[in-house]
């Protein structure tokens, strides 16, 4: 899991700049941090009757260099720690056991650099004793990287956490755009081609019964078609898909099922996930009708509260105990919500006095086409 | 002349189908039936010696129709479908006829056609067989109460008893008769989880309580609830073996 992750990372990478939007906001702070000291260094110099202005600046020039050196090192391998991101005192350990060496290094370094200037203006170096300077420089160099380390703990957190907040979001939305491919394929096969049997019967017996049957299904197909890349639609459209389905079921099962619909106007504005009622419509014929041999009466309405939509789909009859466990259809149903809306929506499925009802609750939405 | 059952739960289909038979001078329509229990019922009343039965119906499908018939003396079955992919397959593999909706007149003059050349045994036994395998025909019977058929769950039966042609189903709540084999109804029943323990008769292993040695290898059952039955040699090994003795 890590592996791949760091891949992907360093991939992305690769395609766009060279580094990341937070790398580029730590490298401007580390800038601006040196341009500080300096401007410090140079006052403090100059307040203490200092006359050659180079000479702050050499400094900080090379304790600068020095230190940019190693946190350049530490840039190019940082993706080696990323694994350890979510544990900060472990990543911070892994940071720590280099320390002995940048302080060993970074002395040394610095003063023969500073020491090689001096002598090339053919001027001499003078500052305290070595042993006083090396635990000078320690402690200093100690808060410094504790400072820093801290930082860029804080950068590359960020950064993974964004990544992989984006990373969520598009598994996410694949998952919706995949179960609602799922939802259409589940559609289709049987009740079209059940459809089409029901016209090519119709038609010996009835043929304007049979010509209004065609037209419907005409009517779905295409509407099947247009909506087939939106996620979100309109209760309007949504509605009106779950009519022109209800009338194809309702001329194969005349004699069976009677509906009725009780939608409020107030709520076809709203926004809607396409085909989230459809399989509760299609359980409602499936467990109602096509399961029992009285007439059913099947009821869809909706209504809005304020803040939230209310949407239930009733049929008479009763929960079987074979269908207590939920089906394809209503997995899906309960799963696009979950992904969509979180917890701010809800699908039940309850047992009434003498019919079942499927109730989705959503937040309320005005629908933009 | 041949005597049909339509089964079907939408009307539209139903009188498609019962037109067009009609129409044939050796074809006669006796019945139509909405379900499958219904189907299932007719089928024993009514023996057509063809039934057209669609797949989905309410309360029991048509494979779990065919599923619950006696191999041997089942009428032929042309299966009627929408759209059923891993049925068909089956169907296909084992030359069962089938109808997909919506077929032409062509189409089902060429299946009867086909129908009046067939024997009527051997294909009978491969629809009853392949329904079976698509559906879980072990886990639910279909026994008659009075008039009519009812589905029990085979877990409830205790052991099962042949008489002639017929079998003795027992549950703890009571006993039905039906008209099949022992052989046939252990074949539905799979081996799972009844056990033949001699020639005309057979258990639910986990209503066995203990075994009792006799002379000569045989044994004595004892079933949960009290009732005593015979072990023969014969199927003995058999049983010990499953029972991991």
């Amino acid at each position: 899991m890590a592996v791949t992750h760091l891949d992907l990372a360093a991939d992305k990478q690769a395609a766009g700049s060279r580094f990341s939007r937070p790398e580029i906001v730590l490298f401007v702070l580390w800038g601006t941090f040196w341009l500080l000291m300096l401007a410090v260094a140079i006052q403090d110099y100059v307040r203490n009757g200092g006359r050659q202005v180079w000479q702050p600046i050499l400094w900080e020039v090379t304790s600068l260099a020095v230190a940019t050196f190693w946190v350049v090192l530490q840039r190019r391998v940082h993706r080696r720690y990323a694994a350890y991101l979510d544990r900060p005192l472990l990543w911070i350990g892994q940071h720590v056991k280099w320390l002995p060496l940048v302080v060993l290094t970074f002395v040394p370094a610095v003063y023969a650099i500073r020491h090689g200037v001096y002598a090339l203006v053919g001027q001499a170096y003078t500052h305290e004793p070595w042993d006083e300077v090396l635990i000078y420089e320690s402690i200093k160099l100690l808060l410094f990287c504790g400072l820093w380390v801290g930082l860029i703990y804080g950068f590359d957190s960020f950064a993974q956490a964004q990544e992989q907040r984006q990373r969520l979001f598009a598994l996410q939305k694949s998952l919706a755009e995949a179960q609602l491919a799922q939802l259409k394929a589940q559609l289709r096969p049987h009740f079209f081609f059940n459809a089409l049997n029901t016209i090519s019967a119709l038609m010996h017996v009835d043929v304007p019964r049979a010509d209004r049957l065609l037209a419907r299904l005409a009517d779905l197909l295409r509407a099947t078609l247009q909506w087939s890349d939106k996620e979100i639609t309109s209760v309007r459209e949504e509605i009106r898909m779950l009519e022109l389905y209800a009338q194809i079921m309702q001329e194969r099962f005349a004699d069976r099922v009677t509906l009725a619909w009780n939608v409020d106007n107030a709520v076809l504005g709203g926004a809607i996930p396409a085909l989230l009622l459809q399989p509760l419509l299609e359980n409602a014929f499936k467990h109602g009708v096509e399961r029992s041999r009285d007439a059913v009466r099947i009821e869809v309405a909706a209504r809005r509260d304020s803040d939230r939509m209310h949407i239930a789909i009733r049929n008479t009859g009763s929960l079987l105990a074979a269908d207590r466990h939920e089906g394809v259809g209503l997995r899906n149903c309960r799963e696009r919500l979950t992904v969509l809306y979180g917890d701010a929506a809800r699908l039940e499925l309850t047992q009434l006095s003498d019919s079942v009802e499927a109730a989705v609750t959503l937040p309320w939405q005005e629908h933009r086409a | 002349m041949m005597r049909v059952l339509v089964a079907d739960d939408e009307a539209p289909a139903r009188g498609k189908l019962q037109r067009w038979l009609s129409e044939q001078p050796d074809v006669e329509v006796i019945a139509e039936s909405e379900d499958g229990l219904h189907a299932a019922e007719a089928i024993e009343k009514l023996k057509p010696d063809v039934v057209f039965l669609d797949i989905q119906m309410p309360g029991l499908s048509g494979l779990e129709v065919a599923a619950q018939l006696e191999q041997a003396t089942a009428p032929l079955i042309v299966f009627v479908t929408a759209f059923d992919e891993h049925a068909i397959k089956a169907f296909e593999l084992n030359a069962i006829d089938y109808l997909l909706k919506p077929y032409d007149k062509d189409r089902l003059l060429k299946t009867l056609s086909r129908i009046r050349g067939r024997p009527a045994d051997g294909s009978a036994r491969a629809a009853v067989a392949t329904a079976r395998a698509q559906t879980q025909s072990h886990d639910r019977l279909l026994v008659p109460v009075g008039e009519t058929l009812q589905l029990i769950d085979s877990a409830t039966v205790e052991w099962l008893e042949a008489s002639d042609n017929y079998v003795h189903v027992h549950t703890a709540a009571r006993s039905y008769l039906l008209r099949r084999t022992l052989q046939d109804l252990l074949e539905q029943l799979g081996d799972r989880q009844f056990a033949r323990i001699h020639k005309s008769a057979a258990v639910n292993i986990a209503a066995v309580k203990a075994f009792t040695p006799l002379f000569k290898g045989d044994y004595e059952v004892q079933l949960r609830n009290g009732k005593v039955l015979r072990l023969s040699r014969r199927f003995k090994e058999q049983l010990f073996g499953r029972m991991g003795r």
